[in-house]
């Protein structure tokens, strides 16, 4: 039976609604796909044409977290934000918007945005990551770093947003505020290092 | 930037020696200099003193001094076990974040001991106070958006997006409300309670070598005691309920005026309240004042403190002088009731027992009660000269209670014999106490402290007298 786009939009979006409830109350690793079929209503063979695999399905609420938090970012920068700042403001307008999905995020993140090699490279997770690091690219670029940073400079941002992310999913304190003290710390560090402020001086005398 | 060899070289002058075992103060400066050339990871509270510069070394090693002192009459052997722990534990310093200033402050109050000067150590009483990191605007903004689930620009008519003022725990913004009213909206630093919570242990262990003196448990207990204050100062709701109740004590007659609090912008984290125009005492002093106007103020301290104190039982704990406000019109504001000590029964009882027998000139009375202060059974548990002391400070304290007529703040006789008894006890080791005596003191001098940079005077007795009737009143 055809069905229409209305429909598969209609399908898609039911999926990803029930699948939070479920992640939210079993964990990500005790669900199954068949879990998440029986609550959407639909064989979990049809489900399989919406999302390849759970973590894929994990992932693209994840992207859309993403796009969501960069859209926020680009509303709420007032343009008076130093560097520190708005990479403060962009990591911390994702995080809000991932917020719904935190008590179930640690195994998916792990998975899907491992910097380490692995046989299957989560496709979504890659997307994630590039969108991510393109737009803080383009942050730094805006403060006037002539040069895109090179990869370096890039895997040591990352190194450091995984670590945020890592953090955030264990942060038992309220509103995840020790999260939000470790950006700020994390963000004026790595900017002191790519201005050349070095580590050898340990930060202290930093500003 | 100095060089490491003229540093040695000035810390070397400017630490104390010990004659008997280190003339030169090499060992001392040595150990200070091994320490502090070590890196220790810095935390997000970013503007605090980095350990390497001379003037930090050398409050660490009066401070580092001062512990080793505990152990002057101990045989060799145990010593050198004790320089070593002592070692380890200076080296944690460096990773405290929230409390370091403060500790360093104390540093620099055993430098300045033996020739104090009543001005120096004054500044050095109303500045011991702390201090968050600065936070930028994007902080404050998620700190909103966790509290109350919107922008501050949408939940105000203005926000300054600079603070205009450090508190303790955080800063402070002005603002103006959708109603109209200018307000000032004090933000909490994210995550402040953990920073403190490691600062006390890191300062246990630090105080670690103490542990065999007599007075450990004395210290531990006031070192909780401490925690538990500045951690009850992490809850804004809290600070609120006490500006509510102390805005209640006063009538427009009185001139002092709590800010009131705008509770559907008050949480636990942030707290909006009343702008009060006006100045803090350096720039009020600027301005030249006569003596009446001083007069005037410290009136309305007085008032202002014993009003407190006899209505609601409260110490104000913290009489940082960034709490009071001297508005033009001539009142006095009180801001900031973050730390305060409320009395408990005993406390309450206990307290004025004390002052009771000192204006009874009850000795026996007041033995008595010194001695539960100092945490004795009976004042014969007590060696008469530690009692003495002791004594000799609480009379200190009440006589401003017993002079008919204007007492005068800003003798500098009066405040100097203070802090010759605070001195004097301490290098006796007379410092057993109740941990309530930390904030009673923190009160006394403070707020005595103020009174005497305001070279102010009032009728003290006759503000006591009529403050306490309240007591009368609501014990009958």
């Amino acid at each position: 039976m055809r069905i229409s786009e209305q429909a598969k939009q209609d399908n898609r979006i039911r999926i990803l609604e029930k699948a939070v409830d479920i992640f939210t109350t079993k964990g990500f690793d005790a669900t199954t796909t068949r879990d998440i079929a029986l609550a959407a209503g639909l064989a979990t063979g049809t489900l399989f044409n919406y999302f390849p695999s759970k973590e894929t399905l994990a992932m693209t609420m994840v992207t859309e977290a993403f796009r969501q938090g960069r859209e926020d970012f680009q509303r709420r920068r007032t343009g008076d934000e130093d560097l520190a700042e708005e990479l403060f403001l962009f990591i911390a307008s994702g995080l809000r918007r991932l917020r719904p999905l935190r008590t179930f995020l640690g195994p998916v993140l792990e998975r899907s945005l491992s910097p380490f090699p692995r046989k299957s490279v989560c496709q979504e997770g890659e997307a994630a990551r590039q969108g991510h690091l393109n737009a803080v690219q383009g942050i730094i670029a805006g403060h006037g770093f002539a040069e895109a940073p090179d990869y370096v400079a890039m895997t040591m941002y990352w190194s450091l947003y995984l670590g945020i992310l890592a953090f955030w999913a264990n942060d038992t304190s309220p509103n995840q505020e020790e999260t939000q003290a470790l950006i700020d710390y994390a963000t004026r560090m790595f900017v002191q290092i790519i201005s050349g402020g070095g580590p050898g001086k340990g930060g202290a005398d930093a500003e | 930037m100095l060089s490491e060899e003229f540093l040695e070289q000035e810390l070397l002058k400017a630490l104390p020696k010990d004659r008997n075992t280190d003339p030169a103060g090499q060992s001392l400066a040595n150990l200070i200099a091994g320490i502090s050339s070590k890196k220790v990871p810095v935390n997000s509270f970013f503007r605090v003193w980095i350990l390497g510069s001379l003037q930090a070394r050398v409050a660490f090693g009066y401070l580092a001094y001062w512990l080793r002192s505990r152990f002057s009459g101990a045989e060799v052997k145990r010593r050198l076990k004790s320089e070593a722990h002592l070692a380890a534990a200076l080296q944690l310093f460096g990773t405290m974040g929230y409390l370091r200033g403060a500790v360093m402050k104390v540093g620099q109050m055993l430098a300045n001991l033996p020739e104090v000067v009543p001005e120096e150590f004054a500044e050095v009483l109303s500045a011991l106070h702390f201090e968050a990191p600065p936070m930028h605007y994007s902080l404050v903004r998620e700190v909103f958006l966790d509290e109350f689930g919107r922008e501050p620009e949408e939940l105000f008519a203005s926000f300054d997006q600079q603070a205009f003022a450090a508190a303790s725990l955080g800063q402070v913004h002005r603002a103006r409300l959708l109603s109209g009213e200018e307000v000032a909206v004090k933000i909490q630093y994210p995550g402040i309670a953990r920073t403190i919570k490691n600062d006390l242990r890191t300062l246990r262990l630090l105080l670690q070598p103490l542990c065999l003196t007599k007075d450990w448990e004395d210290t531990i207990a006031k070192l909780a005691d401490i925690e538990r204050m500045l951690l009850l100062e992490t809850d804004y709701t809290k600070e609120a309920d006490h500006c509510r109740r102390a805005r209640a004590v006063f009538s427009a007659e009185d001139r002092v005026v709590v800010p009131e609090i705008y509770n559907g912008l008050s949480s636990k984290r942030v707290l909006t309240s009343e702008y009060l125009p006006g100045c803090h005492i350096n720039e009020y002093l600027q301005s030249s004042p006569d003596q009446a106007e001083r007069d005037h103020f410290t009136t309305l301290l007085t008032i202002a403190t014993y009003r407190l104190y006899y209505r609601l039982h409260w110490l104000p704990a913290d009489p940082h002088p960034g709490n009071f406000i001297f508005m033009e019109d001539g009142r006095l504001g009180l801001i900031d009731f973050g730390c305060t000590l409320v009395l408990d029964e005993e406390e309450w009882r206990d307290s004025n027992a004390a002052i009771q027998a000192a204006l009874d000139r009850d000795i026996l009375a007041l033995n008595q009660a010194i001695a539960s202060a100092c945490r004795f059974n009976h004042p014969d548990d007590m060696e008469p000269d530690h009692l003495e002391v002791i004594r000799q400070g609480f009379y200190w304290f009440m006589e401003p209670w017993q002079q008919e007529g204007l007492f005068d703040f800003g003798d500098k006789a009066f405040f100097l014999r203070g802090i010759e008894n605070v001195i004097e006890a301490a290098r006796k080791r007379y410092t057993r106490s109740v941990p309530m005596t930390i904030w009673s003191n923190r009160f006394t001098f403070g707020g005595r402290a103020f009174c005497y940079k305001l070279q102010g005077r009032c009728e003290f007795r006759n503000i006591f007298l009529r403050e306490s009737a309240w007591r009368e009143q609501d014990e009958s």
